[in-house]
């Protein structure tokens, strides 16, 4: 963490002080051609700072193996400029218009949330840049994104739809919804109760909340009032820390549902409530397929016990990877040229890899490739929609979240 | 790095605006507005809403904007009209500001909720050429900026001016000399508002995105902080206040490399501290600001200017 | 229904420890401060490290911190609203506004954004008359009741009370009979201080503790103090039940992520149809 902060400090007083110089100052320094510059937006801070950092690294380690392999484009290195989104829309979209307009970026990437994604997106499309993000609501794709929007995550609606099922297996009659306000939450609650309305279970409430109440007392007494069964919980983990404080005090016996990035947040979940209060929580998020060969040479590249699971930071492997390999399918650094190439390198048809430098070989001998990714398949709808993601299923058994199933949409 | 200086002066010019309502309202008129957030998220939504819904074109929906602003401003300070006292008026709009934010949250069939609303098209933007849009916008920005400052200073000058200050000095005293105070102060409150509106729907044009999380109240600290340090009442003083601030705001961002032990949650804090401490030392220390208003020397023989 | 109603008296009893601490300033000083809700956070924060960091039961670290608190409001108030102090209410206003964010971000720069708890057992609840309680909401009932009855003590039965009362009521006349203001003014701040510590506790065990646990109140419990007629301690406690218990019960009819508005319509209502609160005196300005 420090070091990279050390390091991009390096680079970012490299370019400003090679800023009016040109790049040329630079290519002396290497003896090489230019240097192809990504932006990468991570929360390093703010209600998604947990997972910033391991996503930054991610995507360092994925841009060193492909220079320490020769880079792209005849000799050319990735140059990655690493900043911290604070998990917000207006930080974000600042650092989207530095990133193109300052650091000449091509791609930008990283993109945890829905509101730095939506704040990027115009600017993305206005300046012909591409924007690979990790965020899920719909709307990041929705219209027209030109071809320069790519979403590595699954889609908001499928995260109900999986929800949905599995919740179907679980046998509730009765279930009610607590939803936050918020961008990526509503189009999950509106699918999932959808479906569970479609396998005849009985929705006895469903209820939006806003972030940052004093308290949420009212909420929880009128939906966990009416004893549900099961009370489904999509939220943020400032919010689900407060209500399920309120729903053990009540003495609420509904099972509790939520997603993993509300009740486990790298542990910090349990942390704020104690085992007592999380004991029996199910949890859900999208995750690689852990069983994959791609991912398990992710996880041996961040250096990680190969147990270890990590939700965002192979998409940010895959987002660094498929920018490489459509920029050299491409011939062109240009996303105007090679944002057309991310589908033929993702979806195929081609030889199926999972390494990104063998991946680059065969493009150079101009192979047809179907990129497996470390988070996913890597296969996407024209629209920039990613396919092939499933979502992984844990439950808080003595303070400690268990895995119970890998599913997909 | 020019490009990005563009962008930072944009940003500049905008919170100028604000601060120069905020002037208004409070430095010259004593009108606190801690509502300042929510007026500034009426402005951008309804400049945003008037496009995408209303099919105006900026420049309707930017005079719009302003005028919406300017209405619920003038019913805030119509309602108020009993609650002569500042600390009074000051929780009302505390609370009407809340309201703004909470509806531009909830109200989703019109705001679209934390969705928030996207593709927020810019003045002329199919005429400018996009390599060169960054400029014409700062441009634009600075065109706006004067003029905001020459309306403002005209008015602070004319004889509506002058009863302005006077409320602000003692209202009693101005309501003797026969001055209309409530009218005043309905007017002064209304045209602030318009100009915050006039923020609002600029940043809608800056970001081509708004939502919620944009519009916190840590920008009503922001322009306090501008306004005190430009110096209360002084026009020019609270552009460069405003300048100030934004260059610390985003200069200080480099203190983390300076500092490398601190995350970045803790370096946002630390610069929201020197905004607080900077407030309440030049409170204590300069309450003149850096620049004094304007024609207070001028205006000394005038009895309802003279300060205490 | 009824049990909407009591989960709004603890709504209230919760926001009564702050309300009468704006009150009691408001009384003296005449302005309001809005640092309230980021003082709330910062002696919630410092009882936290001493329950849940250095192991003390949460009582004695509640009374120890509450002390210490009061001392640091003693001090805040000499460096920050004493050289402002004749500077009128909007100065001060905005100094308190300025000295919010200072405090609210102290405790973000040590403790983070992360949700915090108090190291106590969260408890399973006990039901009376088909009600769901839990100890703490009685310990909150208690600390409130009782925090009530000595503010009223204090200021009926003791000369510093009684002295408050006198600055309150006329400051010049005060000074005439011989009342030593800023001695009034410094105990005034350790009571607000003390009062407001208890505060910060009790809404971080209904809650958590995080950096905007203080915040969040604000306009609520400015809301209360303003329906109890700023000034007085019962008016105060009244008030806050009232916004308490109507915010609650509004759930009933409007939809929950409203409810934060009440506070302000009861605000708007009350200010134009009686100034002076339901309890206040009606006085006359200047």
């Amino acid at each position: 963490m420090r070091t990279f902060t050390r390091r991009r400090m390096l680079k970012t007083v490299a370019a400003a002080a090679a800023g009016p110089l040109g790049f040329p100052f630079l290519n002396l320094a290497h003896a090489q051609a230019a240097p192809i510059p990504i932006g990468v937006a991570v929360p390093l801070t703010g209600n998604a700072g947990p997972y910033g950092p391991d996503m930054a690294e991610a995507a360092k380690r994925t841009a060193a193996k492909i220079n320490g392999a020769g880079g792209i484009l005849g000799g050319r290195r990735l140059e990655l400029f690493i900043e911290d989104s604070e998990s917000s829309a207006a930080v974000a979209a600042n650092l989207t218009q530095k990133f193109i307009n300052v650091y000449k970026c091509q791609s930008c990437v990283g993109y945890w949330g829905t509101p730095e994604g939506m704040s990027s997106r115009p600017i993305v499309v206005q300046n012909k840049v591409v924007l690979m993000v990790s965020s899920a609501a719909n709307a990041i794709t929705e219209g027209d994104t030109q071809g320069y929007v790519w979403r590595f995550q699954m889609k908001a609606t499928d995260w109900g739809i999986v929800i949905g099922r599995a919740a179907a297996g679980m046998k509730f009659k009765t279930v009610g919804i607590l939803g936050l306000q918020n961008a990526f939450v509503l189009p999950i609650m509106k699918v999932f109760e959808e479906r569970m309305k479609g396998v005849g279970v009985q929705v006895v409430d469903s209820l939006i909340y806003n972030p940052e109440q004093p308290s949420y007392r009212a909420e929880v007494e009128r939906v966990f009032g009416k004893k549900p069964d099961a009370v489904f919980c999509f939220g943020l983990l400032p919010d689900f820390v407060s209500i399920m404080r309120e729903v053990h005090r009540g003495g609420f016996d509904s099972k509790v549902i939520a997603l993993s990035i509300m009740a486990d947040a790298e542990g910090k979940f349990v942390q704020a409530v104690g085992p007592q209060v999380a004991e029996g929580i199910r949890h859900f998020q999208p995750m690689p397929d852990v069983a994959a060969s791609g991912y398990k040479k992710f996880v041996q590249m961040m250096g990680a016990p190969p147990d270890r699971v990590f939700l965002f930071p192979p998409n940010t492997h895959d987002q660094v990877s498929i920018t490489a390999l459509a920029m050299e399918r491409a011939k062109s650094p240009m996303a105007v040229d090679w944002s057309k190439q991310i589908i033929t390198v993702g979806n195929g048809p081609g030889q199926e890899v999972d390494d990104v430098v063998e991946a680059l070989k065969l493009v150079r001998e101009g192979k047809p490739v179907n990129f497996q990714g470390a988070g996913s398949t890597c296969d996407f709808t024209p629209n920039g929609d990613q396919l092939g993601r499933g979502m992984g299923q844990w439950i808080i058994k003595g303070g400690k979240s268990v895995f119970v199933e890998y599913a997909k949409p | 790095m020019i490009s990005f200086l563009v962008l930072l002066a944009i940003v500049v010019c905008f919170s100028a605006i604000l601060a120069l309502a905020l002037n208004f309202q409070w430095g010259l008129g004593g009108m606190v507005n801690f509502g300042l957030a929510g007026f500034y998220t009426l402005g951008a939504y309804a400049c945003a809403l008037l496009i995408l819904k209303g099919g105006a074109n900026t420049f309707v929906a930017t005079l719009g904007a302003m005028a919406i602003v300017a209405a619920v401003s003038a019913l805030v300070a119509l309602v108020t009209l009993r609650v002569a006292e500042e600390d009074y008026f000051a929780i009302v709009t505390l609370g009407v500001g809340e309201m703004l934010r909470l509806a531009s949250l909830n109200e989703d069939w019109l705001t679209k909720g934390a969705l928030g609303l996207a593709g927020i098209p810019r003045p002329l933007s199919d005429v400018v050429p996009a390599e060169m849009y960054s400029y014409f916008l700062l441009g634009l920005s600075v065109a706006i900026l004067l003029g905001t400052l020459w309306v403002l200073k005209v008015l602070a000058r004319s004889p509506f001016g002058r009863i302005v200050r006077a409320v602000r000095e003692d209202d009693l005293v101005a309501a003797t000399l026969g001055k209309n105070v409530l009218w005043a102060r309905v007017r002064i409150f209304a045209i602030g508002g318009a100009f915050i509106g006039l923020a609002g729907a600029l940043h809608a044009f800056y970001y081509q995105y708004i939502d919620p999380t944009q519009f916190t109240n840590i920008v009503i600290a922001y322009a306090f902080m501008a306004v005190i340090a430009g110096g209360r009442g002084a026009h020019r003083g609270t552009i460069w206040g405003a300048a100030v601030v934004m260059v610390l705001l985003e200069g200080s961002r480099f203190l983390k490399d300076v500092i490398p032990a601190l995350n970045s949650d803790q370096l946002a804090a630390i610069r929201i501290i020197i905004i607080g401490v900077g407030l309440i030392l030049l409170l204590i220390f300069r309450p003149q600001g850096f620049l004094r208003e304007h024609r207070l020397q001028v205006d000394l023989g005038d009895a309802a200017t003279i300060q205490r | 229904m009824l049990q909407t109603a009591f989960n709004g008296l603890i709504t209230g009893v919760i926001m009564t420890l702050p309300a009468l601490a704006v009150t009691l300033l408001f009384g003296v000083l005449k302005f309001p401060n809005f640092a309230i809700g980021a003082m709330m956070t910062v002696a919630a924060y410092m009882t936290f490290a001493l329950n849940a960091q250095l192991g003390w039961p949460l009582l004695l670290a509640t009374f120890v911190s509450a002390v210490a608190f009061g001392g640091i409001c003693i001090v805040i108030d000499a460096l920050t609203f004493r050289p402002l102090r004749e500077r009128g209410a909007i100065t001060l206003m905005v100094a308190s506004l300025g000295l919010g964010f200072i405090l609210e971000n102290i405790a973000r720069f040590i403790y983070g954004n992360a949700a915090r708890s108090f190291a106590i057992e969260i408890a399973r609840p006990f039901r009376i008359l088909d009600i769901r309680m839990n100890r703490e909401q009685m310990i909150t009932l208690g600390v409130s009741f009782l925090a009530m009855v000595l503010m009223y003590l204090l200021l009926t039965r003791t000369p510093i009370g009684r002295a408050m009362r006198a600055v309150a009521d006329n400051p010049q006349l005060a000074l005439v009979r011989g009342i030593e203001s800023p001695r009034i003014i410094r105990w005034t701040w350790f009571i607000t201080g003390m009062l407001l510590a208890a505060g910060g506790v009790l809404i971080g065990m209904d809650r958590a503790l995080e950096p905007l646990m203080g915040s969040n109140y604000v306009v609520a419990v400015f809301a209360a103090a303003i329906l109890g007629g700023l000034g007085s301690p019962l008016g105060a406690f009244a008030g806050a039940m009232l916004i308490g218990i109507v915010g609650e019960l509004s759930t009933l009819v409007i939809p929950p992520n409203y409810r934060i508005g009440i506070p302000l319509v009861v605000i708007a209502v009350i200010l134009i149809f009686r100034p002076q609160g339901l309890f206040g005196q009606p006085h006359i300005r200047k």
